[in-house]
């Protein structure tokens, strides 16, 4: 397929999961900070301020209802909703003729109901509450879509892995943000929040048996194969789909790099003691992404790389 | 006429006199053909109307059916972009006028692509003196750069869109034609979808021909013409990008194809082949269909500052590698100046006498006739010769003291850029008001035609209308709309796809078992006496 193209669905998965994932922790912040402290010892530092910092605006400290409306439907702040849905649908424009109609509708109803304020009802405190789930069911019906409708060829695998590596990408910042640093650290109080920020509490208690504390999250969120949105299964679907996309997977950097990426969270998962401190992991699993992304960008995107820079 | 419903115009619509409605007589009765159509429309009224208005501007929105009115941003809020505005009257042809308008346009066609044929190469209707090579030469869209090519079977013009108007007396006259890059034909696609999603009960009497397969006929002809020895040939839709107002009718003909729509930055020419920049490296091109001028395809050979060219491009046409359509140079064909030999050229070419005729037109070359134009300019129709899509035009008995003494002015200083005509008297259709009440509203139409192996015209067309009331522009640029244009069925009409779906009878399949229902049933028939 266009190299253009492929690189429109990589950057319109991208974007689709930004959006959702961004509605999602909104989401959770929300309710969040709108509950108080509890009594027990929180083991994670995750609100308003954090999940701005999730997005690289963390100089300011604006009041919490400010931050979660900035990140809902401001069009002019690029990590916002609003922003991550109007990218998602210039791109999704620019591939019309590759997407089914049936996604390009789901996709362009999502922007036109969150322009211009939104539904009414919205600027209510519960605003960025609302929003959110708007985005949360937009989404999921957009994937929806695009899982029945999209052909499962080389189209598909770009715009899955633009969908995969966003959602890592997200996690990882989440988790390095939220995690207590360091050796600063003995504390491993309750760590609730980040499984809502992510949509995988349910997914949690079915798995795993200790309670829901900071280091047992993280490790579930980073190595738990059976949840989908851990980084591990990211990352192992990663692997499957540029496998497939790939005229030759046996030299190819990229499918490479992430099947090493695999294997080495495997191990990590299987030699680290519990209580091991994680924050260097994620870190370093998010720059092995980086460098995918580049790899990605080089082997397949080669002669598209100039509409790039608008990133 | 049995009842009084039916001698009632609707809403008492009034046909305007001089010009013919082709709904209603003159004395507003229902044309025959129209009657069950206004019958439908007066159960609808203006009540109904205006909520399946509502229901398509949201339906259009929804599914980026829309124009961008104008300065072409594509900004984030998006609030240029207004749904395509579709009448929900349609208009209504016969099978009989259809076929007459079929060969006229057919014999036109085939004229304009011998003409472009000839002019690149040996010049026979120069030197017979029919049309002079001083008019040829000096045509906005004359290429030298590709003299003496031949594409592939000949075919210069493989898709043309003439645009046609109905003259008071019923008559179908051409008035301008399109053989570069004419548009519209997704919305004769999409008009006909919205309109059986919106007013189904409208199509209740009648049996109209479907427009629904031009994609595939295009997608036929481009292969037909594609230079590919071994596999099936790769054609792929060219579109300048996003930004062009026409990108959604680019995406939608290359998604209704399955191929690739490209952007200048996917193609690259190597040893005069034409290839595209895929994930797998460089894959060959054999039929390109270009939906941008031929000033900008490559700056090589045509505007040298174009950054939305290939480079290289006309050498691989040349060289045959690669099938364009149209292909380059075509535009001379659909000067407007070149416009009035056009009924010359089917009798030179063809031998045959016009079937359509042209609207009178006058070329300022001649200086009586020059003289005799600027005497009547508020009589008279004045258009660019190198123009389309509207602009420029200046309708005389409508245009003001100052824009007809500008006019003037412009016309003296370089008369050859100009052509005069006389104004038609359109003919109008009743069409939707705000209130929902029907009003005469002028129209033309547009047929689209496929060459490749043959010419094939889908049945219709893009019936343009001008939404102002007395307005003749019908360009959707300048405030025109569209209808759904019916070609009826009547059942004598030979490229007819088959018969109707409703008429034909499924076969019988007595084997086939629904689900395993009587098999559970029968189980639990037997168990029940078991107990």
């Amino acid at each position: 397929m266009l190299a253009r193209i492929a690189h429109e669905l990589y950057w319109l998965g991208r974007n689709l999961a930004r959006a959702e994932f961004t509605a999602r922790a909104v989401e959770a912040v929300f309710q969040a900070e709108l509950q108080g402290t509890s009594e027990s010892r929180p083991g994670v530092s995750f609100g308003s301020g954090g999940l701005l910092a999730m997005f690289g605006d963390a100089h300011e400290s604006p009041r919490a209802s400010e931050a979660l409306g900035q990140l809902t439907l401001d069009a002019g702040r690029p990590g916002s909703m609003l922003a991550s849905i109007e990218r998602a649908r210039e791109g999704a424009r620019t591939v019309r003729d590759v997407i089914s109609a049936e996604m390009w509708e789901a996709i362009n109803t999502t922007t036109l109901g969150l322009r211009g304020g939104g539904q009414p009802g919205w600027a209510a405190p519960a605003g960025p509450y609302l929003a959110s789930q708007y985005v949360k069911e937009r989404t999921a019906l957009i994937w929806g879509v695009a899982n029945r409708s999209m052909l499962r060829d080389e189209a598909k695998c770009f715009l899955d892995a633009g969908g995969l590596i966003e959602i890592s990408d997200m996690v990882l910042r989440m988790l390095r943000i939220a995690l207590p640093s360091g050796d600063s650290s003995p504390a491993d109080g309750h760590a609730l929040i980040l499984l809502q920020a992510v949509g995988g509490f349910h997914a949690y208690l079915r798995a795993v048996t200790a309670p829901p504390n900071a280091q047992p999250v993280a490790r579930f969120l980073l190595f738990e194969r059976a949840y989908p949105d851990s980084v591990a299964a990211c990352v192992d679907s990663l692997h499957e789909v540029f496998s497939s996309a790939d005229a030759g997977p046996r030299n190819s950097k990229p499918v490479l790099r992430v099947s090493r990426l695999a294997a080495d969270l495997d191990f990590q998962r299987r030699a680290l003691p519990d209580g091991a401190e994680l924050t260097g992991i994620c870190q370093q699993t998010q720059q092995e992404l980086a460098r995918i992304d580049q790899d990605v960008a080089e082997r397949y995107f080669a002669g598209a790389a100039t509409a790039g820079a608008r990133r | 006429m049995s009842s009084g419903l039916e001698t009632a115009a609707v809403g008492g619509y009034r046909p305007q006199r001089p010009f013919l409605d082709e709904l209603f007589a003159p004395d507003g009765t229902p044309r025959p053909t129209a009657n069950a159509l206004v019958q439908e429309l007066r159960r609808l009224g203006p009540a109904g109307l205006i909520e399946a208005g509502r229901r398509r501007d949201a339906i259009f929105m929804q599914q980026g059916i829309t124009f961008e009115t104008s300065g072409g941003s594509s900004g984030i809020d998006g609030s240029k972009e207004r749904p395509f505005p579709l009448d929900l009257v349609p208009r209504v042809l016969s099978g009989e006028e259809w076929r007459a308008i079929k060969r006229g346009l057919a014999q036109r066609i085939r004229a304009l692509n011998h003409f472009v044929d000839d002019v690149y190469h040996a010049r026979e209707i120069v030197r017979e003196g029919i049309v002079p090579w001083r008019l040829v030469a000096s045509c906005t869209h004359f290429a030298r750069a590709v003299h003496g090519i031949r594409p592939p079977g000949g075919v210069y013009t493989h898709v043309a869109g003439c645009d046609l108007v109905r003259h008071s007396d019923g008559s179908w006259k051409v008035i301008e034609d399109n053989v570069r890059i004419p548009s519209g034909i997704s919305y004769v696609l999409e008009n006909r979808a919205a309109m059986a999603r919106l007013v189904p009960e409208l199509f209740a009497s009648y049996r109209v021909r479907p427009v629904e397969h031009y994609p595939q006929l295009l997608l036929g002809a481009l292969r037909a013409v594609a230079p590919s020895a071994e596999s099936e040939a790769t054609v792929v839709v060219w579109t300048p990008g996003p930004a062009n107002p026409a990108y959604f009718e680019h995406a939608f003909l290359a998604r209704q194809m399955g191929v690739e729509l490209v952007e200048a930055s996917d193609l690259v020419v190597r040893d005069d082949v034409l290839y595209m920049r895929t994930t797998r490296g460089l894959e060959r091109a054999h039929a390109v269909y270009r939906r941008l001028d031929d000033d900008f395809v490559d700056p090589l050979e045509f505007r040298p500052d174009s950054l939305l060219g290939v480079p290289g491009l006309v050498r691989a046409y040349r060289a045959g590698s690669v099938a364009i359509a149209n292909a380059f140079g075509t535009g001379v064909a659909d000067d407007k100046a070149i416009y009035c030999f056009v009924p010359d050229m089917i009798r030179f070419y063809l031998g045959e006498e016009p079937i359509l005729e042209n609207v009178r037109t006058y070329l300022l070359s001649e200086p009586e006739v020059l003289e005799h134009v600027l005497a009547h300019l508020d009589e008279l129709v004045i258009k660019p010769t190198g123009e389309s899509g509207g602009r420029g035009v200046m309708i005389g008995p409508h245009a003001d003291e100052a824009e007809v003494e500008r006019m003037r002015e412009v016309i003296s200083a370089h008369p050859e850029r100009w052509i005069a005509q006389d104004v038609v008297r359109l003919s109008t259709v009743p069409t939707v008001g705000a209130d929902g009440t029907l009003e005469p509203r002028h129209v033309d139409l547009r047929p689209f035609a496929v060459f490749g192996e043959r010419i094939d015209i889908v049945p219709g067309g893009l019936t343009r209308v001008a939404l102002r009331e007395g307005s003749l522009i019908v360009n959707s640029s300048r405030g025109g709309g569209s209808k759904d244009t019916w070609v009826l069925e009547d059942g004598d009409d030979a490229d007819r796809a088959g018969p109707p779906i409703a008429d034909t009878q499924p076969p019988a399949l007595p084997d086939l078992r629904y689900g395993e229902w009587t098999g559970q049933q029968q189980q639990q028939q037997q168990q029940r006496p078991g107990h």
